[in-house]
């Protein structure tokens, strides 16, 4: 056809990626099929999941919420940027970008500053007279540790779907009589679906992987399925297990991708940009 | 409803620059602690700009940021013309593939990474090195690429088709034709991609904490690193100054786009394009830099004659020159300059066998613990040393020489020794609990006991606390302490290693467990805490060991270090730092006698008799340990 | 007339198994102004494509000034294009985009800056060097396209759907200004349009494209007066299509009666297509009419009404300048020359009778609005 000569340019990106995402998958099938003692073929590692089943329901129940509650505080501010004038919403936009530009462990260990016992919040809450309570190392600890990390995550694909809904449509729906709430849940809801979903799968799949906000904000009862690769590689010394995690990691990824593109028009490179 | 809407958005903003806000605070904070701000002070960017490994940190991160972003947004766009070329059914798979990097979790990209280059480069071509500069510069081109193509994918789609068909029209022929027309077109996209990909490189932990070995560190690897120790405030100065940079750059670009924005709207004249020009130059400027870094690093990477010796040691277990000590590394590089060291930390034993055991990277010195050392010599993981370029060997006690763990004196010259015992604080610990072990499991204080993040000292307490020999092969034995252990977690705040330094001193937990040496440093920053050895149950007496591992490269440079630091006079500088007792006994000479005649760092022989070493555990066994351990914690 | 510059022979054309160029043969002579018109998807784009050098033809050769040209590139081809929503480069001025050729074939500054002056007042655009292309209507749009494909001297510029985005005023004047240039120029146009119109007022030659053949060669006046099936004759004007049988040379009968005709040359009893057309229609009392017909709808068009005439259970369309209401009854007369014959072809039966006359209007004004492929 009439582009095959360009075509062509893509051939060293293809066996680029094949090689250094496809195979590198290939070989963490590889090393979760054998012995890390004896390098023998052995579904010992996959036999030793059974112990980690209750982590990975942890860990993706930690991740849900943390993706609800992204998606509540996050639509008011993707919908509000959406109605600025072009200037300001560039302006915002850039201001939602840029923590996720600044490093994420030291913006961690701000909000461990702040929660623990004797941090900033304590003191202040000691200081007014009501006194110390447990804020770190808790359950909402992590799930707050999540949420401020990824909500930026959830707001910029929202905000990029609900800037493209045309305002005539909101004008047709209050033409045939909807009040505001009801064109809210009628017309602008159901068409910012495909962000709430992108959304939702871009704060799902960092929080379900995260090691260092739960080591961090979490105590001893909070591991998480990524704590628990990092460790097999390095401290347990058992990179065969951590590929059968990292599998099982991957392909739950893969399933909750594919229902979300399966309910969702997948835009590509809408996420982002 | 709006005003709610606006309110709401406020505190959002807020919400995401608190801690950004607490550490720029921090930064000028003259205290250490994050929580307290005890005065304003400039000081610590004068730091920053002083401590030249931090900088080269960052010189490490800007390189491969820059050289990654670089070469994913040239590769990337030639690319993305392709896969645009492509068949909608091929371009849909092409896509497919693309989107892997994006949808896969970091871990699983930074763990799949780098088991196929220890695989291939250490098991298929056996390189001793297979995790390089090179290995983790593959590992960012290809997280950086998709970026790139998803960037310049829709600006590809949105040009009008014609316009490269008009070019070749008027003459050009297809590759002009793309430079002329159709990369003025995609160019916003490029930038923008270019932009993402550089500042997900710079900021890129996971995947580089996977991937990287121990010869080229990013800055991101090495802060998590140091989150575990009292976090240097230097770092928030550094974070304030890249804060500042990154939302400079952010601006800049923005303005330019308004104003270029309002040209296309407003402008008559001849200077229309200035937008895309500055967009042009922009893109000029990184690529120059990036060819001057890469260069640079490869004019500074081949230079022969500077031999580099790979050091991987605990942290905070070297003087560094902080608090007026010596700095030992310089030192040792001022007298022998062509050696250059390169350093890295681990926080436990268990760790430096990981990466030492998973391949991929080359370390010339190591100093593990006398369990690990039999250990390693059993699996063949360590080279005997060459004696005649250690000289200073003889000042070694000769109550160090023939351990267990090395009975010929092969592998191993004793670095320190010390003894594991509870650290806590006074002022909130009733002296009358403290009684043994069991104080680590006292539910009074829930939440505010530490315990050991590594398996065998965590088996060691609960031994001696059941009464068990802590070198026994006793399967039974070990569940038992298992159980122990698990009990023990409802009261623990955390499981730790060198974390302790910061939350013990400043008081977030009460209770820990630590290595004698390291408790002395932090009393020193806290004098409310105490040292507790629990003589009757028994406790580990440690000897660390300097060993040069299978994979070290340069042999001869290690041993010039060993040498080095067992001069007795270096010795006593370096230990007055660290904190341990050092097993040359010329050295103490040198020392402050307070710290001499301290028990806690040179307990008595009386003492000493109640302590036991750790020694080799069969190799099922140390397996059957950790794999306990790991489910003690992942209960 | 002047000599022949290209042919295509036996073109075809296939995307993904689909056919869109069948057999095409075609010649183009120096100096010439041609169209090719037809319907959405009938192929002339690809067609004008091919010749530009942006497609290779499936089967079949393109030969230009003597030589085959199939492999040649458009980069190399003495020929320029002016395209659809121009395709002018967003990046440059109104100059730097006339003499984007000019700076690629590396001529000296002083000539490109004497041709370019020399098109932008051809192009009437002087003055406008330094606009920015979005800020020109898209007239002026339309013109820097022209100038900057006829700057460079080609020997046949191809025009695809010039005019398509301007509004109608502007098309008209556009018209005009397109055949004054191509005449002050001297050079071979292949213009492609799906305006009926545009193509009878501007061009030499038309040729009426459908389905991927060529329907019918010929001047604007035979194409009109002598369309030869009915496609052809639906396409280009209003027609009313009647099936009739030809009885004899010049006796044709339809509607149970027979008519004289000018026309010769078919089988004895062939059944033919009658083509009417609707202005040539002479509306007469009823007793005088060879045919009688209810009045069922009237349009009133400005020079004229269109009525809608019921014969017999078939609607016929007449334009008329006398007013005749609804539901009144009159007769028609049909002139010899009136009347035209055409051979049955795989049209025959698809177009004619007017009762679906709102639906095809509206196709009709559909299909102008569409942009091909």
């Amino acid at each position: 056809m009439k582009k095959n000569n360009s075509a062509l340019l893509s051939t060293p990106y293809i066996l680029w990626m094949v090689a250094f995402t496809l195979i590198p998958l290939g070989v963490v099938v590889y090393y979760a099929l054998t012995d890390p003692a004896t390098g023998e073929f052995t579904w010992g590692n996959l036999r030793d999941l059974n112990q980690y089943w209750g982590v990975l329901g942890q860990s993706i129940g930690y991740s849900l919420v943390s993706a609800l509650i992204c998606l509540l505080l996050g639509y008011p501010v993707a919908y509000y940027i959406a109605h600025r004038s072009p200037t300001a919403q560039k302006m915002l936009y850039m201001l939602v970008m840029l923590p996720m530009c600044m490093s994420f462990l030291l913006r961690t260990l701000a909000w461990v500053g702040l929660l623990q016992d004797t941090g900033i919040i304590n003191d202040f809450l000691a200081f007014i007279g009501v006194g110390r309570i447990q804020l770190i190392r808790t359950p909402g600890a992590v799930v707050l540790g999540m949420v401020y990390n990824y909500l930026p995550y959830m707001i910029l694909p929202l905000y990029a779907t609900i800037v493209k809904i045309d305002h005539r449509l909101v004008e047709a729906a209050e033409d045939l009589g909807c009040s505001g709430v009801q064109v809210f849940g009628r017309v602008i809801l159901p068409l910012s679906v495909p962000g709430i979903l992108s959304g939702i799968t871009m704060v799902f799949v960092p929080a379900v992987s995260t090691f260092y906000i739960s080591q961090k904000l979490g105590g001893t009862d909070t591991v998480l399925i990524g704590d628990v690769i990092e460790r097999q590689f390095k401290q347990g010394n058992n990179p065969n297990l951590g590929a059968a995690l990292s599998l099982v990691l991957m392909i739950l990824v893969f399933i909750c991708t594919g229902i979300m593109n399966r309910f969702g028009s997948d835009e590509e490179g809408g996420v982002i940009a | 409803m709006k005003k709610t809407n606006r309110i709401f958005t406020v505190l959002i903003f807020i919400f995401l620059y608190i801690p950004m806000a607490v550490l720029v605070l921090a930064s000028f904070n003259t205290g250490k602690d994050i929580t307290d701000f005890e005065g304003f002070t400039f000081q610590r960017y004068v730091e920053l700009f002083q401590d030249e490994h931090l900088l080269k940190l960052l010189g490490n991160s800007l390189l491969i940021s820059i050289l990654a972003s670089a070469i994913a947004t040239v590769f990337g766009t030639v690319a993305a013309v392709g896969i645009h070329g492509l068949k909608p059914k091929m371009r849909k798979t092409v896509m497919t593939l693309t989107n892997i990097p994006m949808t896969n979790p970091d871990i699983v990209t930074g763990v799949s990474l780098s088991l196929l280059f220890v695989f291939v480069g250490t098991k298929m071509l056996g390189q001793r090195d297979s995790l390089t500069f090179w290995t983790l510069l593959i590992a960012h081109i290809t997280f950086n690429l998709p970026y790139v193509i998803l960037n310049v994918m829709p600006k590809l789609n949105q040009m009008d088709v014609s316009l490269t068909d008009a070019a070749m029209d008027l003459g050009c022929t297809p590759v002009p034709a793309f430079f002329r027309v159709t990369l003025h077109e995609i160019l916003p996209g490029i930038v923008t991609g270019a932009i993402m990909a550089f500042t997900m490189s710079l900021d890129d932990f996971v995947i580089s904490y996977f991937v990287s070995g121990l010869d080229f560190v990013t800055l991101p690897v090495e802060i998590y690193s140091y989150t575990k120790k009292p976090i240097q405030p230097r770092v928030y100065a550094m974070f304030t100054l890249l804060f500042a940079l990154i939302f400079v750059l952010m601006l800049t670009m923005n303005l330019l786009q308004l104003r270029s924005d309002k040209n296309k709207t407003e402008r008559r004249g001849k200077t229309i394009t200035k937008g895309q020009r500055y967009f042009r130059r922009l893109a000029a400027l990184v690529c120059l830099l990036a060819l001057l870094a890469g260069t640079g690093y490869l004019a500074f990477g081949t230079r022969q004659e500077i031999i580099t010796l790979n050091i991987y040691n605990w942290g905070q277990y070297i003087a560094d020159g902080s608090d007026g000590s010596m700095e030992i590394v310089k030192a040792f590089e001022e007298k022998y300059p062509h050696i250059k060291v390169n350093y890295s930390t681990y926080d436990s034993n268990e760790i430096m066998y990981s990466k030492l055991s998973n391949g991929g990277i080359t370390v010339d010195l190591i100093i593990p613990s006398d369990y690990m050392i039999a250990r390693m010599i059993q699996e063949d993981m360590l080279l005997p040393l060459d004696f005649d370029n250690i000289p200073n060997y003889q000042y070694i006690d000769e109550s160090f020489k023939n351990t267990a763990y090395d009975p010929e004196n092969k592998y191993s010259v004793p670095y320190t020794w010390g003894t594991v015992g509870i650290l806590y604080n006074t002022k909130y610990v009733d002296e009358a609990d403290v009684t043994g072990w069991e104080l680590l499991w006292n539910e009074k204080y829930a939440g505010k006991i530490l315990m050991f993040g590594n398996s065998r000292d965590a088996f060691g307490i609960a031994q001696y606390l059941l009464g068990y020999d802590v070198n026994t092969t006793d399967r039974a034995e070990l569940d038992a302490c298992a159980e122990k252990l698990k009990e023990q977690k409802p009261v623990l705040q955390q499981y730790v290693m060198d974390e302790i330094f910061a939350t013990m001193e400043n008081e977030e937990a009460w209770i820990a467990p630590y290595y004698a040496g390291d408790c002395l440093v932090m009393m020193e920053n806290n004098e409310n805490l105490a040292f507790y050895l629990p003589e009757e149950q028994g406790f580990n007496l440690f000897i660390d060991a300097m060993c040069i591992p299978s994979c070290a490269q340069e042999k001869e440079a290690a041993e010039l270090f060993i040498n080095f630091l067992c001069d007795p006079e270096i010795s006593a500088a370096n230990m007055d730092w660290v904190g341990y007792a050092t097993p040359i006994s010329e050295a103490k000479q040198y020392l402050d006698p307070e710290t001499v005649s301290d028990p806690v760092a040179y307990p008595g022989d009386e003492t000493l008799v109640n302590g036991t070493n750790f020694t080799y555990l069969p190799e099922d066994i140390s397996r059957y340990m950790e794999s306990l351990f790991m489910e003690v914690r992942n209960d | 007339m002047s000599k022949e510059l290209i042919r295509l022979r036996d073109l075809t054309m296939e995307f993904d198994g689909e056919r869109i160029l069948d057999g095409i043969n075609l010649y183009f002579n120096d100096h010439e102004f041609l169209t090719l018109l037809g319907p959405s998807g009938c192929g002339k784009t690809t067609t004008l494509r091919i010749i530009g050098g942006f497609l290779k033809p499936t089967s079949g050769t393109v030969t230009f000034d003597g030589k085959v040209i199939n492999d040649v590139p458009p980069y190399k081809r003495q020929i320029n294009t002016v395209f659809q929503r121009y395709a002018l480069f967003p990046h440059l001025d109104v100059y730097d985009n006339i003499a984007f050729g000019l700076k690629v074939a590396k001529l000296s500054k002083d000539e490109i800056d004497r041709r370019v002056n020399e098109m932008l007042e051809i192009v009437s655009l002087k003055g406008y060097e330094n606009r920015r292309i979005d800020n020109l209507s898209g007239g002026q749009q339309q013109r820097v396209a022209i100038a900057r494909a006829l700057v460079n001297r080609p020997k046949v510029l191809l025009l695809d759907e010039p005019l398509a985005a301007l509004d109608l005023r502007l098309r008209k004047d556009m018209q005009n200004e397109l055949k004054r240039i191509q005449q002050a120029m001297g050079i071979t146009f292949i213009y492609v349009t799906h305006d009926q119109e545009e193509a009878l007022s501007m061009s030499d030659t038309v040729v009426v494209m459908d389905k991927g053949r060529i329907q019918q060669i010929g001047r604007p006046e035979d194409i009109y007066n002598e369309p030869k099936n009915a496609f052809v004759a639906d396409f280009i004007g209003e027609s009313n299509i009647l099936d009739g049988v030809m009885l004899a040379d010049y006796k044709v009968r339809f509607f149970g009666r027979t008519f004289e005709c000018v026309d010769s040359g078919f089988a004895p009893n062939e059944p033919v297509d009658v083509v009417i057309r609707p202005e040539d229609i002479d509306i007469v009392p009823p007793s005088e009419g060879h045919l009688v017909g209810t009045v069922t709808s009237v349009t009133f068009k400005g020079l004229n009404y269109d009525i809608i005439v019921e014969f017999k259970g078939f609607k016929w369309l007449i334009q008329t300048t006398d007013f005749h209401a609804a539901g009144s009854t009159i007769g028609i007369r049909l002139n010899p020359e009136d009347i035209h014959i055409m051979h049955k072809s795989d049209y025959s039966g698809m177009f004619g009778d007017y009762s679906s006359y709102s639906a095809e209007y509206d196709e009709l004004t559909e299909d102008a609005g569409d942009e091909e492929e």
